[in-house]
């Protein structure tokens, strides 16, 4: 199985969401994670969505029935070592009274992560990285215990040194500032 | 009134404040009849019903403007649709309700899309504020077509209404055709435009390029093959009929001497009787054209999509040969077979880049290799399918005497199954755009109400139903649809008693275990009398030809019912799941 990342630009309409995943779905491909938001352009959304597949031709089938959704700009697939890419967790780590301390400098230092919220009971700590990484500092983290563990999909930018919006059909794009 | 309201389909949008007679500002009903009305159509199959009375009520003030016919089924509004589409080469236009009219309708859009058909359908909603409600007669339709549309869309504002219909007749007409959906919510067409109504045609989107004009090296490419092969095999699908390259195909054949084959629905592209025409594809197409296919050296595809009814096995399908693949749909290439030169592009297009560059030539021993699985197969089955010794009637003597007393010129429309198989075989086509029927999905049902769109999209010709007796019984409310019209529509019963295509599988590949497959049939022709229209059977092959005339020469709807052999089977075929060159001859 080889993983691969599919950018996908769409405008940002209602249902899109459904008729980009249904292409899956129909094909049997699962998505291993999804990320969707606003690019810079207004309107134009960006897809992040990462599967696993043994056909790389089954994937560039998919790439292309993709870019046959009406509302879809631009899709590109890629391999890991085409994109830069990065995934956001969040910790929810128990502090009850007399646990074990969190070494703060270790958490910082080696695994780059950082508290961003302090309760009475525990601390919610922000690790950003690759997926190996999060789950080494997962591994890490564990014994003090994990309340909640929450991961966000891919995010990625190839590694070419074009913009892929320059990829965008031509039109007069509002931006954002 | 006359000329004042034709303004409306000049290409400038123009208020209708112009207009004096008419409320400057228009309710979303009324834009929708006035976008149809703008795009050019003539023509609406529909079914009312609560969620889309609204524009029912404003269609009764446009009826001097524009038809629209009462259907007695959804889904038969829609292959009358694709019918009138087919042969028009206009887009089809369908309105039905909420809730089960859509779900009736959804069989034909599965249709259309598979067969690259441009519809445009307009679906009555429940109001936006009961959206998600489980209100009466709600189905998420958006959500049920979004698999089977080229594109949907919900409308919720009348503002919307023009802007969104010019878009849905550019997407479903442009690039590879295919059906649109329009769900419009009732508040949407009741309420009022906060603008005047003015119609802008959509000529280009943003998103979504289709490409007309293939690129220049595809095209070099392409020629170079061409020129340098030795058993080059050309074959064409429906993109052919779509582009309207029929002209410029058979001016690349006869300069290169390529014999070329069709697909289903690229039959009567090229007349039957072209020296370079080598005949039929596929599961029940030709000996030779299939045997070929696997000895070709380059084998070109014009419009053609590789379905596995063609192709067979696609592991073996070929493999021999280079693959030059001309298709407007990039999805397309290399989908089921690589290509080695493929050429994104308007098939028309492409032939007219190719032609220059291809060198003339003969090929006439290549060619006359064809000649000789002809004769094999004409020896075996097709001499014994037209003069056959049986008793009863078989299926090719109809199509064949149809086909000389039309000379080949009739519209023909088969519904699915074996009298399909016969009628592609046996019906020798003359002229282009004379074959309609459902090839992609198969649909049972298809040609009573596509027989009926397509006499209403060109009554100037012949049109010509060739109907099982299973197929017959799925969308046979329709004869009220016709009688209603007073069209005369042909349709021919060819009755086995049997779901014929499905007794010949399971005699073939289940041992004779004939499983559910038998009919107990009522009377067909009573069953037309009861609707009004004229009909008998013929049961002896010395009153067939007479019965033919009496189809033909009625100026009326007319149902000729001819009672067949009972088990015949469809031959050539290459078996399901076998290779091209598998192909049987019995
Ligand atoms: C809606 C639908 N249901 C089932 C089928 C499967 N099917 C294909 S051909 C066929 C038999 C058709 O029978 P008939 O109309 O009598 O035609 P014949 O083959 O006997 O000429 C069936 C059931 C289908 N194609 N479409
Ligand atoms: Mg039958």
């Amino acid at each position: 199985m080889t993983t691969y990342t599919i950018c996908v630009f769409t405008e940002n309409t209602i249902g899109i969401l459904n008729k980009i995943t249904i292409l899956f779905t129909r094909r049997r491909i699962n998505i291993e994670s999804l990320t969707v938001s606003e690019t810079e352009r207004k309107g134009v959304s960006r897809f992040t969505i990462v599967i696993h597949h043994d056909s790389r031709e089954a994937v560039e089938k998919l790439v292309r029935q993709i870019r046959k959704v009406v509302e879809v700009l631009a899709v590109f697939g890629y391999l890991c070592d085409e994109i830069v890419y990065n995934e956001i967790a969040l910790f929810k780590i128990a502090t009850p009274l007399g646990s074990k301390a969190l070494d703060i400098e270790i958490i910082n230092k080696v695994h780059k992560a950082w508290v961003v919220y302090w309760h009475l009971d525990y601390v919610a700590i922000q690790k950003t990285g690759t997926e190996e990484e999060i789950f080494q500092f997962f591994d890490y983290i564990k014994p003090h215990g994990i309340l909640e563990f929450v991961r966000s999909g891919r995010v990625a930018v190839s590694k070419s040194p074009h913009s892929l919006v320059d990829y965008l059909p031509e039109a007069e794009w509002e931006y954002y500032l | 009134m006359e000329l004042k309201e034709k303004q409306l389909v000049t290409r400038q949008a123009e208020p209708l404040a112009d207009l004096s007679h008419q409320p400057e500002i228009l309710n979303g009903s009324h834009a929708l009849i006035r976008s149809l009305i703008a795009e050019g159509v003539e023509t609406i199959f529909g079914y009312p019903g609560g969620a889309i009375m609204p524009v029912y009520d404003a269609i009764y003030d446009y009826q001097d403007q524009i038809n629209h016919i009462l259907v007695r089924h959804e889904q038969g509004a829609g292959h009358a649709a694709e019918g009138y589409a087919r042969l028009s080469g206009k887009v089809g236009v369908c309105l039905v309700t909420s809730g089960p009219g859509a779900t009736n309708l959804v069989t034909a859009v599965a249709d259309a899309i598979i067969d690259s058909t441009p519809l445009v359908c307009v679906i009555g909603q429940v109001a936006k504020h009961l959206l998600g409600t489980d209100a009466f007669q709600e189905t998420d339709v958006i959500g049920v077509t979004m698999p089977i549309t080229k594109w949907n869309y919900q409308i919720t504002s009348a503002d919307e209404v023009p802007e969104i219909m010019a878009k849905a007749f550019y997407i479903a007409k442009s690039g590879r055709p295919g059906p649109v959906l329009i769900d419009i919510t009732k508040n949407a067409q009741q309420e009022l435009m906060s603008r005047p109504f003015s119609y802008t045609y959509c000529e280009k989107l943003v998103s979504y390029h289709p490409r007309l004009s293939p690129k220049a090296d595809q095209v070099e490419k392409a020629a170079k093959l061409i020129n340098e092969a030795k058993r080059p095999f050309l074959m064409f699908g429906h993109g052919v009929q779509l582009a309207g390259a029929e002209k410029e195909l058979l001016e690349l054949v006869e300069k290169t001497g390529i014999p070329c084959a069709s697909t289903l629905l690229g039959l009567s592209s090229v007349p039957v009787d072209h020296p370079l025409y080598a005949g039929w594809l596929g599961m029940h197409g030709n000996y030779g054209t299939n045997i070929l296919t696997n000895q070709c050296d380059v084998l070109i595809g014009v419009g053609l999509r590789f379905d596995d009814r063609v192709t067979g096995d696609a592991s073996r399908y070929a493999k021999q040969a280079k693959i030059i693949h001309i298709e407007i749909d990039p999805a397309e290439i290399d989908k089921v077979v690589k290509a080695e030169a493929p050429v994104v592009g308007d098939a028309k297009q492409a032939l007219q880049m190719l032609l220059p560059l291809v060198k003339p030539n003969d090929h006439s021993v290549w060619r006359n290799e064809f000649r000789k699985y002809d004769a094999m197969e004409d020896e075996q089955i097709t001499q014994p399918e037209l003069a056959p010794t049986t008793e009863k009637i078989k299926m090719a003597e109809v199509v064949r005497m149809l086909s000389d007393k039309t000379k080949g010129e009739a519209v023909i429309v088969a519904d699915v199954g074996q009298h399909q198989m016969v009628a592609a075989r046996y019906y020798q086509f003359k002229r282009s755009n004379s074959f309609i029927t459902s090839g992609g999905l198969g649909t049972m049902g298809y040609a009573l109400p596509a027989a009926f769109g397509a006499k209403v999209g060109d009554p100037s010709r012949e049109v010509v139903a060739i109907i099982g007796d299973g197929c017959f019984q799925m969308t046979i409310q329709e004869l009220g649809t016709i009688a209603q019209s007073g069209l005369p529509v042909k349709a021919i019963i060819l009755n086995n008693n049997y779901l014929g295509m499905v007794r010949q599988w399971q005699q073939l590949f289940f041992e004779k275990r004939y499983s559910f497959v038998e009919l107990q049939n009522p009377d067909f022709i009573t069953i037309a009398k009861g609707f009004g229209i004229a009909g008998h059977t013929c049961s002896q092959r010395e009153s067939l030809s007479e019965s033919l005339d009496q189809l033909l020469q009625s100026d009326k709807p007319y149902l000729l019912e001819v009672l067949v052999e009972k088990e015949e089977n469809v031959f050539p075929m290459v078996p399901s799941g076998a290779c091209v060159s598998d192909i049987r001859l019995c």
